[in-house]
């Protein structure tokens, strides 16, 4: 094949990524149908109906990409759900900080978390430009925060250092 | 409760006099609305130590304007940034949000407003002048009657995957799964729960909302300066008090749709249980349905912005009817009001209406003054509130994911709530980038444990025949109407494809 008619040749769709929720709902599908095989029959009816519906939708997807890929206008790459690819990096970095916020807000408490969340989430997206606004806004909102939702609504959030050490001055 | 004009006007100017109770109550409605997890109803609790020291009449107006405003709060952040305050404001966001990428996000509060207001306003004097009537709706529609009402709600999901059905009806039908998680209603036996005893009692709302709408959409936008599109920056920059009272007038010249939707609300607001959420999916579903311009809906169109905000507030004055004519609450915040007017030695039913009218009546003239008042906070809101969406997504992104994180965890106030919500918001952005709908999911999610509800209880009062549905006349009413709907826009699809491949 010369370079011409490579370059003419239409771009593949990289139809990957299409099956990762449909192989998703598939594999729950099925868990769904183990936990409810010992369950009367009336529990059981509505979840396989719309299961098995479910199933034949997945099918007929996967038939329909399966056409596709062996025509050769789509492939099985899943570049779709990673594009912009420069933003990988940062995205699994927020990612990172947004499962820490959870774990940390056990320990540190609401008002404390939420600073840290804030802060280093929004220095990693401005690439550390404006530490100051990032840093300032921050506290206000975690304190903001703090003020409305564990004074005036009572939330039971986990108490951290700073929430134990307004108790104790408050 | 025969109507009699001399009582409503004494107590419309009496409810005026409480401005004072209901002023503050708005504010609040409209704060707590707007933030994911905090209800009116978790408000009301948490104020209930105020409520109950009240005087009932004035504690009754206060929880009322606090209710209807927070449905209307719910609204903001649904348009604005994509993320509905509660679950009855998930349909919102599917034209709501288009409009504020285009800029038009002033416009799009205004329309959203007006038809919150008047919608409301609306529904509640139909209500006065109707309760007796009314009152009989919850009486005939049973399991078998609202598993149909469910299906209306669901097949906005076949709407939704207009544009790819497969990825449409996987991505909804997908969200039924979910939706069945959990324990049934009638043998108690968990089901899908993964061995977590925090989905035993199904998946909680509130962080599939979070998830699905707001962490996904949180991780979606940092790809860009600004959730606008460039002219919708140029569009929001410019915008000016002019922009409002346009989205005024567009919203007021749709006064027909908000009537009828309303009506919609209204009448699914009365059965106990039902709600916002199903009444804003059957709205938005029937007004694309018998829309001129279907193929517009998804796209920032205006009626699909005032379909669900009027029912949605055409749900709040439905819900007291059951409560203050039978006893039975149609929601959890009339659930709440229930506990306060009881614990004031209040008893509901048709003998309140006899012996205090004044009480009987009161929530709704209260509620109708609210959403008077609430005409006042159109334009400055909608002006103002459009502001946020030009924050730079650097900021924007982080406050998202941490303030919605603590709104899933609030409800119930498990730390397992915000895993769920990071989970679902894994699940929402794959599903944002590889085509399927997240709307479509999350309808799913909301309808598919209230339709197995109501599945399951018409099945054992029936001994488990399935033909049980189809046996009952208002039920096959509904059914046929049901046809009706999802034929009619195929019918007229192909008649309008013929005519443009004819000219």
């Amino acid at each position: 094949m010369t370079d011409q008619e490579e370059k003419k040749k239409p771009e593949r769709r990289s139809a990957g990524g299409e099956l990762i929720l449909p192989i998703g709902a598939l594999i729950f599908t099925l868990y769904y149908f183990y936990t409810i095989i010992d369950v009367p029959r009336i529990a059981q009816v509505s979840a396989f109906f719309v299961g098995i519906i479910l199933i034949v939708l997945i099918i007929l997807l996967a038939i329909r990409i399966g056409k596709e890929v062996k025509a050769g206008t789509a492939d099985l790459r899943i570049g779709r759900l990673l594009e912009p690819k420069s933003f990988i990096p940062k995205r699994l970095a927020l990612l990172g900080l947004t499962l820490g916020f959870i774990i940390f807000v056990e320990w540190l408490g609401f008002t404390l978390t939420v600073f840290a969340f804030l802060s280093l989430a929004m220095l990693l997206l401005s690439e550390g430009k404006r530490k100051g606004l990032a840093f300032g806004l921050a506290a206000v909102l975690a304190l903001g925060g703090y003020l409305l939702f564990i004074v005036a609504f009572k939330t039971r959030f986990p108490a951290g250092p700073f929430e134990q050490l307004m108790e104790q001055l408050f | 409760m025969e109507f009699d004009p001399g009582i409503f006007i004494g107590l419309f100017a009496r409810t005026f006099q409480f401005w004072w109770v209901i002023l503050p109550a708005i504010f609040l409605g409209l704060v707590v609305g707007a933030i994911p997890g905090f209800s009116a109803a978790n408000t009301i609790i948490i104020l209930l130590p105020l409520t109950l020291a009240m005087n009932p009449e004035i504690g009754l107006v206060f929880m009322v304007a606090l209710y209807a405003s927070s449905r209307m709060g719910a609204g903001i952040p649904a348009i604005l940034v994509n993320i509905p305050g509660t679950a009855g404001a998930a349909a919102t966001p599917l034209d709501g949000y288009p409009m504020t990428r285009q800029g038009r996000g002033q416009q799009a509060l205004a329309i959203s407003f007006v038809s919150s207001v008047f919608g409301g306003l609306l529904a509640t004097v139909l209500t006065l002048l109707a309760m007796p009537w009314l009152a009989q709706a919850a009486f005939y529609l049973h399991s078998r009657e609202m598993i149909v009402i469910m299906l209306f709600g669901i097949s906005l999901i076949a709407t939704i995957a207009a544009r790819d059905t497969l990825k449409g009806l996987i991505a909804g039908f997908f969200g039924l799964m979910i939706g069945y998680i959990g324990a049934d209603v009638v043998y108690e036996t968990p089901r899908g729960t993964f061995g977590f005893l925090e989905l035993y009692d199904k998946v909680p709302l509130i962080p599939a909302l979070v998830g699905l709408f707001a962490v996904s959409e949180a991780f979606a936008v940092i790809e860009g300066e600004s959730i606008l599109s460039k002219r919708g920056k140029e569009a929001i920059q410019k915008a000016g008090w002019s922009d409002t009272v346009e989205g005024v007038r567009i919203a007021l010249s749709k006064w027909w749709h908000i009537i009828w939707t309303s009506m919609i609300g209204l009448v699914i607001g009365v059965v106990p249980g039902a709600g916002a959420a199903i009444a804003s999916f059957v709205a938005y579903q029937q007004s694309r349905t018998f829309s001129k311009t279907p193929e517009l809906y998804g796209t920032g169109h205006v009626e699909g912005l005032v379909a669900p905000e009027s029912a949605n507030n055409g749900v709040t004055s439905g819900t007291l009817v059951p409560l203050l004519v039978i006893g039975i609450p149609g929601g959890a915040t009339a659930a709440i009001m229930l506990v306060v007017l009881q614990y004031h030695g209040v008893t509901m039913g048709p003998d309140l209406f006899m012996e205090n009218p004044e009480l009987a009546y009161g929530p709704f003239a209260a509620m109708a003054v609210t959403y008077f008042i609430m005409i006042f906070t159109i334009a400055p809101l909608a002006r103002y509130m459009s502001r946020i969406t030009v924050v730079s997504t650097t900021y924007m992104s982080p406050i998202i994911i941490s303030f919605t994180l603590v709104g899933a965890f609030v409800p119930r106030q498990y730390m397992f709530d915000m895993y769920l919500a990071l989970a679902f918001g894994v699940i929402g952005y794959i599903a944002r980038k590889t085509g399927y709908h997240t709307a479509a999911i999350l309808i799913g999610v909301i309808l598919g444990p209230l339709l197995e509800t109501y599945f399951l209880r018409a099945l054992k009062m029936s001994e488990g025949d399935v033909m049980t549905i189809f046996q009952s006349n208002l039920g096959n009413v509904l059914w046929a109407g049901l046809v009706i709907s999802l034929v009619v826009p195929y019918l007229l699809q192909c008649r309008r494809d013929k005519r443009a491949a004819s000219a």
